[in-house]
């Protein structure tokens, strides 16, 4: 496995955990859980933009595995 | 008129009066009954089935009687409800029998208390050494309370954990098969988020003898056929995997990196993960 593919497979892991955040943001009942959860989907939603920056170098340097 | 049918009249009247009045008195005489409260309601009693066995007894003075041995107590509560002193003299004075650690030898004297009764009282609250009460006071219904000196107190969770997530009551959305509607709303979720759960546990609506979602949106059901495992719920528990997974993988990434640029990415990225996972995680561990 390529360092591209892991990368994005982490990428896949963070977006899933983004989803999970925003879910428990929308379900909860209590007003302190709902604001800590919103603002750890915030932060995922930026580690994700950042991520896929880095992917996007990653796959400029091999450019044999884009796409993968 | 036969006796027996005017007997009969009378007895449903009453009935359906004793059945307004104990309405009106409310659910407060139910839950700390007076001695005073206790004879009136004895009385109204007495009254109701003499009068409506007694024929003798003419309906006139039977209804007066009952209406002042019934609408008194309601009068005093009314004025005893704006009035703290009236109440004090009504409803009687706490008595304070061990202060600071110290029992009050006075006290326990004006109350007509024996020691024996006070370590009784205290054994009837799991205390058997007087020594660790700080503080216990003899309610005016007779009840001793007593606060437990710091170090004796049970532990609670906010001993432990300085901030322990909060939690609101669950609501039941099933029952006996039945969706329940209007709990659903409350929680801001409708009929097909429930569906959807199911479907993920794969039991039908008519299996489920009860449902209830807890305040974090999660939802546990409890099947009429007992012999079928039902999992527990898992998103949270997996989220929080899934967020120390990630941590993890920065880190790794950081070690193999030979970019400084990407080294300095992936550690920021794994601090921010370990932070996110400081803040989350006694949310979702319960």
């Amino acid at each position: 496995m390529t360092v591209a593919s892991q990368v994005k497979q982490t990428l896949a892991s963070l977006k899933a955990i983004h989803a999970g955040l925003q879910q428990l943001a929308l379900t909860s009942q209590d007003e302190t859980a709902q604001r800590t959860f919103h603002e750890a989907m915030l932060t995922a939603e930026r580690m994700i933009a950042e991520l896929k920056g880095r992917i996007g170098r990653l796959e400029f340097e091999e450019p044999q595995y884009h796409g993968k | 008129m036969p006796i027996w049918l005017e007997v009969a009249i009378r007895s449903v009247c009453i009935l359906i009066g004793l059945f307004v009045i104990t309405r009106i008195l409310g659910k407060k005489q139910l839950s700390k009954l007076s001695f005073f409260e206790y004879i009136v309601g004895i009385t109204v009693g007495d009254i109701a089935g003499t009068m409506s066995s007694d024929l003798d007894i003419s309906l006139q003075e039977g209804i007066t009687s009952i209406l002042i041995w019934s609408l008194f107590p309601v009068l005093i509560a009314r004025i005893s409800l704006r009035n703290k002193k009236f109440r004090d003299f009504v409803e009687g004075n706490s008595t304070v029998f061990i202060k600071n650690g110290k029992i009050l030898e006075e006290n326990l004297k004006r109350e007509k208390y024996t020691v024996d009764e006070l370590l009784e009282q205290l054994r009837k609250k799991d205390v058997f050494r007087v020594a660790d009460v700080e503080f216990a006071v003899l309610e005016p219904n007779g009840d001793l309370n007593v606060l437990l000196k710091r170090e004796k107190q049970p532990l609670t969770v906010g001993d432990v954990f300085p901030n322990p997530p909060r939690e609101k009551e669950p609501q039941t959305v099933i029952m006996d098969g039945m969706i329940l509607d209007e709990p659903l709303a409350t929680m801001g979720l409708g009929r097909g988020w429930l569906k959807e759960q199911l479907d993920k546990q794969g039991v039908a609506v008519e299996n489920v003898f009860l449902a209830q979602v807890d305040s974090y949106g999660q939802l546990t059901i409890d099947l009429y056929d007992d012999k079928i495992q039902v999992a527990e719920p898992q998103e949270k528990k997996l989220l929080l995997a899934a967020m120390k997974k990630v941590q993890a993988d920065f880190e790794l990434y950081a070690l193999q990196t030979n970019s400084e640029e990407a080294k300095a990415l992936y550690e920021a990225h794994a601090a921010k993960m370990t932070e996110l996972i400081e803040k989350v995680g006694p949310l979702l561990r319960n």
